[in-house]
């Protein structure tokens, strides 16, 4: 950085070139086609790109292994300065440039394209699979997977029994611009076959589907056949890699201050809705009205009372404790699950209370390096906000009705954040404020900022 | 150009580019007008011009003094106070 700088006027000019056959720097406006006049030497380099210029015929001149080599050095200086590998545009290779250029059509969708949307007839009670499978065809990244054809397939492509395959041929049916609706019957009877709880003609909860789906998914992804004790953590499959994170649960002995510490991962996080049964402060017997209350309940420390002892390893002896769940690792897809069907208690109704959300969300307060680096609890502490933890809302699926008789719909978030509600068959234009407003029972959110291993 | 100012401007760039801020900073810049759709309309721009030219008749210099005014037009006012206030945030940290 200090001998960067033209050896005529001794600037470090924008544009700086070194001379290819002497050690000459000099700035591009000028200073470097003197030098290559009267020494005859035409090749030079701009120091910041690496690109070669060749001063005779005013023009850079391009070399791949040229390239190559300018892109490995700016790798290595990249890595010198601790900053992560620099982005590069996709290109494509040999066997991707035959098939572009073999099939010459190109699509581009308008601000007013209704591509990726389709209606899902009701095939009976049906509408819990269609809301979840419209979540799913609008998810971003699970989008861009299976329209980019990178499922291979261990059931040699046998659509009949690999769900993977009839999940990425719905793909391409979603967004091969057709509208009439389509009909689910083949994906149905996949499910029905590898995931036999819902199998039936009534009524199923879409939050059950979506994970059952998702866990099909994961096993048929799998190219090997899952172990006993399926170790979501290092499997890489894109399931996997789009919706697992990894939830931190803190055990606190109250005697010894130990503390017992677990990783598990997650697909979902389901939110309690109604007042806390065993709370004791203040805190705890609100309800909660927003996304960041539930949030902030899920995160709070949690006395585990008397009758809940647990073996501390510290002190080798049943103690009270306080156990405190925190984010260790968000997925890049968050998906949230309001409890309003409580099954397990006595009351069998279902919680309608308003619950706000945002359109976008910061994770930040609950994520557990917040708990690690802080062991006060009453403190509200102000942390920058990581912009890595940043979500934007791109799917809702809101459930109508009672218990008994209930109907589900999904809004999605399309093309240009241009908002549709999927109601079976029938799609129609929302605005954000419709989403908003909306009951709100799975509440799905996607990662601002991608990072690239 | 006074040799004081130009001592100066080199010094700062030197602590730029040694501390890596010169290229976070770029990181940054690039991410902000990709985000913005700053990259995408330009090049749509540079891909017009060389369809028009055609592509063994133009060089780097012609698109650059073609789409410079545009480029420069394009920018977000925010986008320009970002880069500024980080400018200065690192400066300040220097001259502790």
């Amino acid at each position: 950085a200090k001998w960067c700088v033209c050896s005529v006027c001794g600037t470090h000019s924008p544009r700086l070139h070194a001379c290819l056959h002497c050690v000459h720097f000099a700035c591009y406006q000028g200073h470097i086609q003197d030098h290559s006049a009267s020494m005859q030497h035409n090749l030079v380099v701009d120091v910041e790109q690496g690109q070669v210029l060749c001063v005779a015929c005013g023009d850079y001149v391009y070399d791949t292994d040229v390239g190559r080599i300018a892109q490995a050095c700016r790798e290595k200086s990249r890595r010198s300065l601790g900053l992560d590998t620099e982005y590069r545009a996709w290109e494509p290779d040999q066997v991707e440039m035959t098939l572009l250029q073999a099939n010459p059509k190109r699509r581009r969708p308008t601000a007013n394209s209704t591509i990726g949307l389709r209606g899902l007839i009701n095939l009976g009670n049906t509408c819990f699979m269609s809301c979840i499978i419209q979540a799913l065809t609008h998810t971003p990244l699970l989008r861009d997977y299976f329209l980019s054809d990178k499922h291979v397939c261990q059931f040699n492509n046998d659509s009949t029994r690999c769900l993977v395959c009839e999940i990425s041929r719905l793909f391409q049916e979603f967004y091969s611009g057709n509208k009439a609706p389509l009909i689910l019957h083949k994906l149905l009877h996949l499910i029905w076959t590898h995931a036999r709880h819902l199998a039936g003609y009534e009524q199923q909860d879409a939050h059950e589907f979506f994970i059952a789906a998702l866990d099909v998914l994961h096993r048929h992804c799998q190219g090997n056949p899952p172990s006993n004790g399926d170790s979501t953590h290092t499997c890489s499959c894109i399931i996997d890699q789009i919706f697992t994170g990894g939830l931190q649960s803190d055990v606190v002995c109250q005697a010894c201050n130990g503390v017992s510490t677990t990783i598990d991962p997650f697909w979902d996080i389901s939110l309690d809705l109604g007042p806390c049964p065993y709370g004791t402060s203040k805190a705890d017997k609100t309800v909660p009205t927003s996304l960041a209350d539930c949030l902030d309940r899920f995160t709070r420390p949690e006395h585990l009372g008397s009758s809940a002892k647990i073996k501390c390893s510290g002190c080798q002896s049943y103690q009270e404790s306080t156990k405190q769940l925190t984010m260790k690792k968000l997925p890049i897809v968050c998906s949230f699950h309001l409890k309003r069907f409580e099954h397990s208690n006595r009351l069998h109704k279902k919680i309608s209370t308003f619950i706000s959300f945002p359109e976008h969300l910061d994770m930040t307060p609950f994520m557990s390096n917040r708990r690690n680096n802080n062991n006060n609890h009453n403190g509200v502490t102000t942390h920058p906000t990581d912009i890595n933890n940043r979500y934007s809302l791109f799917a809702v699926v809101n459930h109508v009705g009672s218990l008994d008789a209930g109907h589900y719909t999904a809004y999605v978030r399309q093309h240009r954040d241009q908002w549709y509600k999927c109601d079976d068959h029938m799609i129609t234009r929302a605005t954000i404020q419709d989403v908003l407003q909306s009951e709100g029972y799975l509440l799905f959110y996607h990662k601002q900022i991608l990072e690239y291993d | 150009m006074s040799d004081r100012s130009t001592q100066l401007k080199n010094s700062i760039n030197q602590k730029l580019v040694e501390t890596g801020e010169k290229e976070r900073l770029k990181d940054m810049l690039r991410q902000r007008l990709t985000e913005c759709g700053w990259r995408d309309e330009l090049k749509e721009h540079a891909k017009e011009i060389v369809r028009e030219r055609g592509l063994q008749q133009i060089t780097v210099d012609d698109l650059v003094k073609e789409i410079t005014p545009q480029g420069r037009q394009l920018v977000p006012e925010a986008v320009k106070r970002e880069l500024l206030a980080e400018i200065k945030k690192f400066l300040s940290s220097q001259t502790q």
